[in-house]
C-alpha cells in the first residue's frame, strides 16, 4: 500500500513549494493587517506626534550662573583631580586630596553675557595654609583652572600674575584671567525649562543643570514612563494573536499548508516583535529629536533604550505566546504577560534594595556618594553610618534572601534598565541616586542579554512543541 | 488511488471516534462521506490531511504517507465551522493562504481575481471578512481550497449556509473540477445532493464503515416496484422472496422484492412475481419501477442506535 501510481496531475503544472522568505513575508504581512485591525496603532501615532508637539512648545534657557561656576573651578582648585574619573567618583570621594592651599575668586565680570557661552574676565587669589608655602607657576594654574578630572568647565585664555614680592614667594598670589566655556560647561549650567511657551515651568525658577534635565526627560519618555505605555499597550495588542491563530476552524486553515507547524508561529512572533520595534523605534527617535531640538544636544546614547526595551519586549511576547498556545485565550495571555512583567519588575526593585544594603554594609564609615548635580549645588557629602546595633541589613533579612534568591532565576531584565541609564549618566556627566548600584559590578548588560535571550528562546521552544505536537 | 486507508483508528481518550476503517479511493472519484453527527467524518478528513494523528492503522494520501508536506501541496481543504481571520479582506486572505501554500505572487492575484468571479465575490474585495454573510464565508472558504489547483479536494459539508442558487453553482464548479481530474471528498448531511453529485458513497456509523459503493449500486438494493392489478388481489396471494403493501385506498401497491433472498436476483423475481399473478388470474394494469433515495438506505442504516 505504501508506494501507489500517482494519478497525472490535472492542471498540468507542477505545484507550487513554499520557500522561507514567502512564507516570512506572508506572516509578516498578516501581523501587519491584524495589528492595523486593532486601530491601536493611529491612537499610539496620535500619541506620539501630541508628545511631539507639545515638547515643541517647550523652552530651555540658561539662568545666570557664570560667577557660581567661577567659584566652584576656584574652590576645586584645592583638590588635586589629575586623572579621576567624574563617572565612577564623586566630590565626596577626592575630597581628600586637598593640596594645602585656597583659591578664591574676588572680582569677576562678564565680557560677553552671564551665558554657558559667555567669556569672562576674572582676578583669583590664592593662600596658603598653613600660611607658608610655595608659590604654584601661572601655566600651571591656568592648565588646572576649570578642569575637574575629565571634564572641563572653563579653559584660560590669558593669565597675568598680578602679585609680587615675599607673599607670593610663600605661595599667596593674585591673577588676572579671561577664561572661556570649557567642553561641559554647557551640560551643568542651570537651565529653566517650561512648556507651552512658558506657561508650565518644569524645573524651577533657578533652573536645574542642562544635562539632568536631558537626562530625566529621556528616561522619561523611552525606558520610564513612555515606553512602560508603549509596551502596554503591545502587550494587549499583540496577546489576541495566538489566540486567534489557534482557533478551532482557523487553525486548521494554517495547518494544512505544506510548511512546518513551528514556522507559522514563529514568524507570528517575529512578526509582531518587528511591529513593536517599529513603534518603539518611532517613540526613541522624537525623543532624541525633541532633546536634540530643544536643547541642541544629539548625543546618540538615547538610542540604547531601543535595543534594550525591544529584548525586553521579545521576553514578554514569548511568555504571551507560550500562554496563548496553551490556553488559546486572549485574557489568559494578557494577564498573564503582565503578571509576569510584575513579578519581573517587583523582584528586580527587591533585589536591587538588597545589592544597595549589601553596598552600604561594605561602605560603614566612608564617604557616601552624592551626585554631581547634587555637589554643584552645594549639597554636601556624607558618610556613610552603620546600621544600628542589632538590625540586620536588608540582603541578611529572609524577605532580601528570598528576593535575591527569586531574582536569580529570573533573566535579569534590570541589566537591560541600566545599560542605559548608565549610558545616559555618563553622557550628560551627572548621576543618580542610583548610580553608585549600577556601577557596582552587580550589573552586567552582557548578563542581562545573555539570559533574557536564553529565557526568550525557552518560552518560545515550548510553545514552539506544544504548538506542532498538538492536534488541533 | 488517491486515498487509501488501511484499520484506521483514532481515540480521542476513552472516545473511540474512529475504529478500523479501510478505504480506497480511485482518481477523479467525486465521493460522499455520510454519517451521524460524531459518526467520525469530520475525524477521517483530519487524519487524510495530516492534521490529526491516528492512534492506528495506516493512511495514504496520493500515494504518500498523510501528513507529509508533498502531498499536502496538492490538498486543497474546506473545513467544517471554519472561521476565517476576520481581519483580512477577500483577497489578502487569499493572498496569504496562496503564499504559504507557496504561490507566487502573479499566480496569487491572477487566481484570487478568478475565484472570486467564480464564486459571486467580485465586487467586495474591500469588504473586511468581518463583514460576510455566511454564506458568503463559505464561498470564500471553498475559494481558497481551489485557490493553488490542489489534485485532491476535502470539503467538509461545502454548502452549508449557501443558497439554493449558490448550492447549484458550487455543484457545478465540483462537478468542473471532477471533469479536471480532481479527486473531491465531500462530508455533507444534504443527502439529495450527495445523491445527485457523488460517483461513490461511503456510510459511517459509530466510527465504523457500513457501507460503500455508487449512487446507483446502493440505492438499488432496496429497489421496488409500483403495482396495480384489475381487482385486489386475495389475501392468500403470496409469491415467496417478495412482499406486497398498500400504498393506497385505490389499490396501487408497491412490490417489495428481498434481492439477498432471492436466489435469481431481484429481476428474476420479479419475472416469478408476474407469472404468479397471472396464473391466479390477477392482470396487470400498472408496472413502475421505483427507484429508493439514498435517504432510505441512510436512515435505515446510519440512523440505528441515533448519535453517537
Ligand atoms: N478534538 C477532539 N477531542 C475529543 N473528541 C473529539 C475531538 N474531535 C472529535 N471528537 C469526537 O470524535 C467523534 C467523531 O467526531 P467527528 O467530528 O469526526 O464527527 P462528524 O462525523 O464529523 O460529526 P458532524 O456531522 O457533527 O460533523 C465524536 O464523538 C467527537 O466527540
Ligand atoms: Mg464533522
Amino acid at each position: 500500500m505504501s508506494s501507489q501510481p500517482e494519478p497525472a496531475a490535472p492542471h498540468g503544472a507542477p505545484p507550487a513549494r513554499p520557500t522561507l522568505p514567502r512564507t516570512f513575508a506572508a506572516m509578516l504581512r498578516d501581523t501587519w493587517r491584524e495589528f492595523l485591525d486593532a486601530k491601536v496603532l493611529y491612537l499610539l501615532l496620535l500619541a506620539i506626534a501630541l508628545l511631539f508637539g507639545t515638547a515643541l512648545t517647550g523652552r530651555i534657557e540658561p539662568q545666570p550662573a557664570g560667577r557660581q561656576y567661577l567659584d566652584i573651578a576656584a574652590r576645586t582648585l584645592a583638590a588635586d583631580l589629575e586623572g579621576v574619573d567624574l563617572a565612577s567618583e564623586t566630590l565626596g570621594d577626592v575630597a581628600g586630596r586637598f593640596n594645602g592651599a585656597i583659591y578664591a575668586i574676588t572680582t569677576a565680570e562678564p565680557l560677553t553675557s552671564d551665558l554657558p557661552d559667555g567669556r569672562w574676565k576674572a582676578t583669583l587669589t590664592r593662600t596658603f595654609v598653613p600660611v607658608v608655602g610655595v608659590a604654584e607657576p601661572s601655566e600651571e594654574l591656568a592648565s588646572r583652572f576649570g578642569r575637574i578630572a575629565d571634564g572641563e568647565l572653563w579653559r584660560v585664555e590669558e593669565i597675568t600674575e598680578t602679585g609680587s614680592g615675599w607673599a607670593r614667594e610663600i605661595g599667596s598670589q593674585t591673577w588676572e584671567m579671561t577664561v572661556a566655556p570649557g567642553r561641559d560647561l554647557r551640560l551643568l549650567w542651570p537651565h529653566r525649562f517650561s512648556l507651552f511657551r512658558d506657561g508650565v515651568e518644569l524645573a524651577g525658577t533657578k533652573g536645574a543643570p542642562l544635562g539632568l534635565e536631558v537626562l530625566i526627560l529621556q528616561k522619561l519618555l523611552t525606558t520610564g514612563l513612555g515606553g512602560t505605555i508603549l509596551l502596554l499597550v503591545s502587550v494587549a495588542v499583540t496577546a489576541a494573536f495566538v489566540p486567534n491563530m489557534v482557533r478551532k476552524g482557523t487553525l486548521e486553515l494554517l495547518l494544512v499548508r505544506p510548511i512546518p507547524r513551528w514556522q507559522l508561529l514563529l514568524f507570528k512572533y517575529v512578526g509582531a516583535l518587528l511591529l513593536v520595534a517599529g513603534l518603539l523605534g518611532l517613540l526613541i527617535l522624537a525623543t532624541w529629536l525633541i532633546t536634540g531640538i530643544l536643547a541642541g544636544i544629539w548625543t546618540p546614547g538615547v538610542l540604547l533604550a531601543l535595543p534594550s526595551l525591544l529584548l525586553f519586549f521579545g521576553l514578554l511576547l514569548s511568555v504571551s505566546v507560550l500562554t496563548g498556545v496553551i490556553t488559546r485565550s486572549v485574557i489568559s495571555a494578557m494577564l498573564v504577560t503582565v503578571a509576569y512583567w510584575a513579578v519581573l519588575f517587583i523582584a528586580g526593585q527587591m533585589n536591587n534594595v538588597a545589592v544597595e544594603s549589601r553596598i552600604r554594609e561594605a561602605n560603614v564609615g566612608k564617604m557616601r556618594p552624592v551626585s554631581i548635580a547634587d555637589s554643584l549645588r552645594g549639597k554636601q557629602p556624607r558618610r556613610e553610618e552603620p546600621l544600628k546595633p542589632g538590625r540586620k541589613p536588608f540582603y541578611q533579612t529572609a524577605v532580601g534572601r528570598t528576593a535575591e534568591a527569586i531574582y536569580s532565576l529570573l533573566p535579569h531584565t534590570e541589566d537591560l534598565d541600566n545599560l542605559v541609564d548608565r549610558q545616559l549618566m555618563r553622557d550628560y556627566a551627572v548621576a543618580g541616586p542610583f548610580r553608585a548600584l549600577m556601577e557596582s559590578g552587580e550589573f552586567s548588560w552582557r548578563r542581562g542579554i545573555v539570559l533574557t535571550l536564553l529565557h526568550t528562546a525557552t518560552f518560545l521552544a515550548i510553545a514552539c512543541t506544544i504548538f506542532a505536537r498538538r492536534d488541533p | 488511488m488517491v486515498v487509501s486507508v488501511n484499520q484506521l483508528e483514532k481515540h480521542y481518550g476513552v472516545n473511540r471516534a474512529l475504529g478500523g476503517v479501510s478505504l480506497d479511493v480511485e482518481p477523479g472519484t467525486l465521493f460522499g462521506l455520510l454519517g451521524q453527527n460524531g459518526a467520525g467524518k469530520t475525524t477521517l478528513i483530519k487524519i487524510l490531511l495530516g492534521l490529526v494523528a491516528p492512534t492506528a492503522g495506516e493512511a495514504f494520501l496520493l500515494g504518500q504517507p498523510v501528513g507529509t508536506f508533498s502531498a499536502r501541496r496538492e490538498v486543497g481543504y474546506l473545513p467544517e465551522d471554519h472561521r476565517l481571520p476576520e481581519y483580512h479582506t477577500s483577497r489578502s486572505l487569499l493572498d496569504l493562504y496562496g503564499a504559504l501554500q507557496g504561490l507566487p505572487r502573479r499566480d496569487r492575484s491572477r487566481r484570487a481575481a478568478e475565484l472570486l468571479d467564480l464564486l459571486g465575490l467580485a465586487g467586495r474585495e474591500k469588504l473586511r471578512i468581518r463583514g460576510y454573510s455566511k454564506g458568503m464565508k463559505q464561498r470564500l472558504g471553498l475559494a481558497q481550497a481551489l485557490l493553488h489547483r490542489p489534485r485532491v479536494l476535502f470539503l467538509d459539508e461545502p454548502t452549508d449556509g449557501v443558497d439554493p442558487v449558490g448550492r447549484k453553482e458550487i455543484r457545478d464548479l465540483l462537478l468542473e473540477e471532477r471533469r479536471r481530474g480532481v479527486t473531491i471528498f465531500i462530508n455533507s448531511h444534504l443527502l439529495g445532493e450527495v445523491e445527485q453529485l457523488c460517483d461513490r458513497v461511503a456510510i459511517l456509523r459509530k466510527g465504523r464503515l457500513i457501507v460503500t459503493g455508487t449512487v446507483p449500486e446502493l440505492t438499488r438494493q432496496k429497489a421496488s416496484w409500483i403495482v396495480r392489478f384489475d381487482r385486489d388481489p386475495p389475501a392468500s396471494f403470496h409469491v415467496p422472496g417478495t412482499s406486497l403493501e398498500a400504498v393506497d385506498d385505490s389499490g396501487t401497491l408497491r412490490l417489495v422484492i428481498d434481492s439477498i433472498v432471492t436466489p435469481a436476483g431481484p429481476d428474476g423475481a420479479l419475472d416469478g412475481f408476474v407469472v404468479a399473478a397471472g396464473a391466479a388470474g390477477l392482470r396487470l394494469r400498472h408496472l413502475e419501477r421505483e427507484r429508493a433515495t439514498l435517504e432510505d438506505l441512510y436512515l435505515r442504516i446510519a440512523g440505528e442506535g441515533g448519535p453517537t
